[in-house]
């Protein structure tokens, strides 16, 4: 049998990259939809003894009683360590017992700053906004807390701008030197993005995104033409290892087979 | 400075005059809102997205109309969503103010319909939190603090349009956040378990669900199921709400349904779309399948019994079967499917 699959997603993809970007044995807090679905294949494959921590207040437990639907659903708390609640769960990311924060986001600039409350005109527009999307969440003290965040979303030029309308999520602000620090939070900003299209990550100077790597069926060229800036292309830029088999065999049969995060469809 | 629902010094008195005896506390779930809920009262809606949302006490407030609400909460979906549905379709008989929120949406389900419709329309105000500051606002209601300090989410655009304030902490001068305490008129709370006085004992994750109960002037609590209370004592400290914040307790079986009571019964991955759908239908300007749907549920039932006489009980017996939550009274975990 092929080592590789000839038939996955753009999702199934994301997920895959999104798992293999996980490191076993770290404690990582979870967001809503991918990140759930890429933690549970890691779990299943490189990672059993990566910790997820979900904001409602579980933590550590074992995601194998089907996908949760909720980062606060009961499919959440099967075997957790602790369990208690939202503060709980959060004072440990101030704390610092949070390796890595794992969110989404509909919009990102070069510096890692996510959008997910609002289109339109900031502060003017506020309460008369273009499009209104769901609120931070708890992404935003993720993103501030947790030690290093992990962002996954889907790439097209609309979502990747120099200039996005709202801040929710902090990345690295303007990218000046210490930004973060200086306005006050504990953890230490973007570590990846991963994409539809590619793995990114920061330049250690000026904090703007970099390539990693290309996805199967991506350039270096296409990666950047969906992306609404510059991206800082290093020379050591490779191809990333298409999903094998397995991997999407767990996603479609084990993971997700009602496709509720998996099989949304992307539009392009 | 402003606040909405009670400041701080307000809920201090409006506790200490309070009758905290250890009581019956059982009513019907209809004059517990007419006695509670008034117009223009600031609602602590407990749970969380679609878990343990008060749903029952929500289509009762529908049915009798309350009107310039204000709702806070970190993350909520159904609660909220079935109100804006209300007001989206007669708003002289129920409206929502404001809402003070971290996240309003259904996660797997999808985005919240009336969120983008309420707000794209200026229908309503909006002051953004994230989750942990909603939740530490409860927290700091609860713990009779004016502020509590916290740091998220520095830098973020919601301290431009919130009444956080940055300033340098006095011991390590570097900046810090404080946020004003939450407390909300009513905190409308839904549980597995509870006795007759209120203690309340909740199963799974807390959300922010005790932070709620103590931050608010008056709680109304439903239950899944009221249980003797010298069962509830027999664990102290398994007691997660405690009587003297609870002012009604009323057993309502399936009280969080479409919802997540964890435990007892999963999310319905069929009325949460069927509901939603309506919403999604209404944004897009058909407003019949809206009108339907409360008049099939909400208008042409009394109670949640009549509601979950409508659903068929293979649906009922279904989010029962496949619901994998803990029941630690019961000490044991329904087996997997």
């Amino acid at each position: 049998m092929a080592k590789y699959s000839e038939d996955f997603t753009p999702q199934e993809m994301i997920v895959v990259a999104g798992s293999r970007t996980l490191i076993d044995n770290k404690v990582v807090f979870a967001g809503t939809g991918l990140p759930m679905v890429a933690i549970t294949l890691a779990q299943l494959t490189h990672g059993p003894g990566i910790v997820p921590v979900f904001e409602a207040g579980a933590v550590g437990p074992e995601l194998s009683r089907g996908l949760p639907l909720s980062v606060g659903g009961s499919r959440t708390t099967y075997k957790a360590n602790y369990l208690l609640g939202l503060n709980s769960a959060f004072e440990l990311t101030q704390r610092g017992f949070c390796d890595f924060g794992f969110i989404g986001g509909a919009e990102i600039d070069p510096y890692g700053n996510l959008n997910s409350t609002m289109m339109g005109s900031f502060p003017e527009g506020y309460q008369k906004p273009k499009t209104r999307l769901p609120g931070s969440g708890g992404a935003s003290d993720m993103a501030c807390s947790c030690e290093r965040t992990i962002i996954i979303m889907v790439h097209e030029p609309r979502r990747f701008n120099e200039k996005i309308d709202y801040i929710t999520s902090p990345g690295y602000l303007d990218g000046s030197p210490n930004a973060r620090w200086r306005a006050g939070m504990a953890g230490h900003g973007p570590y990846r993005v991963i994409t539809t299209k590619a793995i990114m990550g920061f330049d250690d100077e000026t904090k703007r995104m970099k390539l990693i790597a290309t996805l199967p069926g991506e350039t270096i060229k296409s990666v950047q033409e969906a992306t609404g800036f510059e991206l800082i292309i290093p020379d050591d830029v490779y191809a990333f290892e298409p999903p094998t088999v397995e991997e999407v065999r767990l996603i479609r049969e084990v993971i997700d087979p009602k496709g509720y995060f998996v099989r949304k469809k992307i539009k392009e | 400075m402003y606040w909405t629902g009670l400041s701080p010094d307000e809920a201090r008195q409006f506790l200490a005059n309070k009758d905290k005896s250890k009581r019956d506390k059982r009513i019907s779930l209809k004059e517990a809102v007419q006695k509670y809920v008034k117009d223009g009262d600031n609602l602590g809606i407990a749970g969380f997205v679609n878990a343990r949302q008060p749903i029952a006490i929500v289509h009762e407030i529908i049915r009798q109309g309350r009107k310039d609400l204000t709702l806070s909460y970190q993350s909520a979906g159904l609660a909220p969503e079935y109100l804006a549905g209300a007001m989206c379709l007669d708003d002289s008989k129920n409206s929502i103010k404001r809402m003070e929120l971290a996240y309003m949406a259904h996660e797997a389900f999808g985005i919240s319909p009336l969120l983008r419709y309420m707000t794209e329309n200026s229908l309503i105000e909006l002051e953004d939190w994230s989750n942990y500051n909603m939740s530490a606002r409860f927290k700091a209601g609860s713990m009779g603090l004016p502020f509590i300090p916290c740091r998220s989410p520095m830098g973020s655009d919601m301290l431009k349009a919130n009444r956080a304030v940055v300033q340098d902490c006095p011991f390590t001068n570097r900046p810090i956040m404080l946020l004003p305490a939450s407390h909300p008129n009513v905190a409308l709370v839904h549980v597995q378990e509870a006795d007759i006085y209120g203690n309340c004992r909740i199963q799974g994750p807390l959300f922010t669900c005790p932070e709620i109960a103590m931050a608010a002037a008056h709680t109304i609590v439903t239950c899944d199921r009221l249980i003797e209370s010298d069962d509830m004592t027999r664990y102290p400290n398994r007691i997660s709400i405690p009587f003297f914040a609870v002012d009604a307790v009323i057993e309502v079986p399936y009280g969080a349904y479409p919802g997540n009571s964890g435990g007892l019964y999963y999310y319905d991955e069929k009325h949460i779309p069927e509901f939603r759908g309506a919403c999604e239908k209404f944004r897009k300007g058909d407003r019949a399948p809206l009108q339907e749907y409360y008049d099939k549920y909400i208008f042409g039932a009394e109670n949640t019994t009549e509601f979950i006489n409508k659903i068929p009980l293979s649906q009922i017996q279904y989010v029962e079967k496949i619901e994998p939550g803990i029941r630690l009274d019961a000490a044991y975990t329904v087996l997997g499917s």
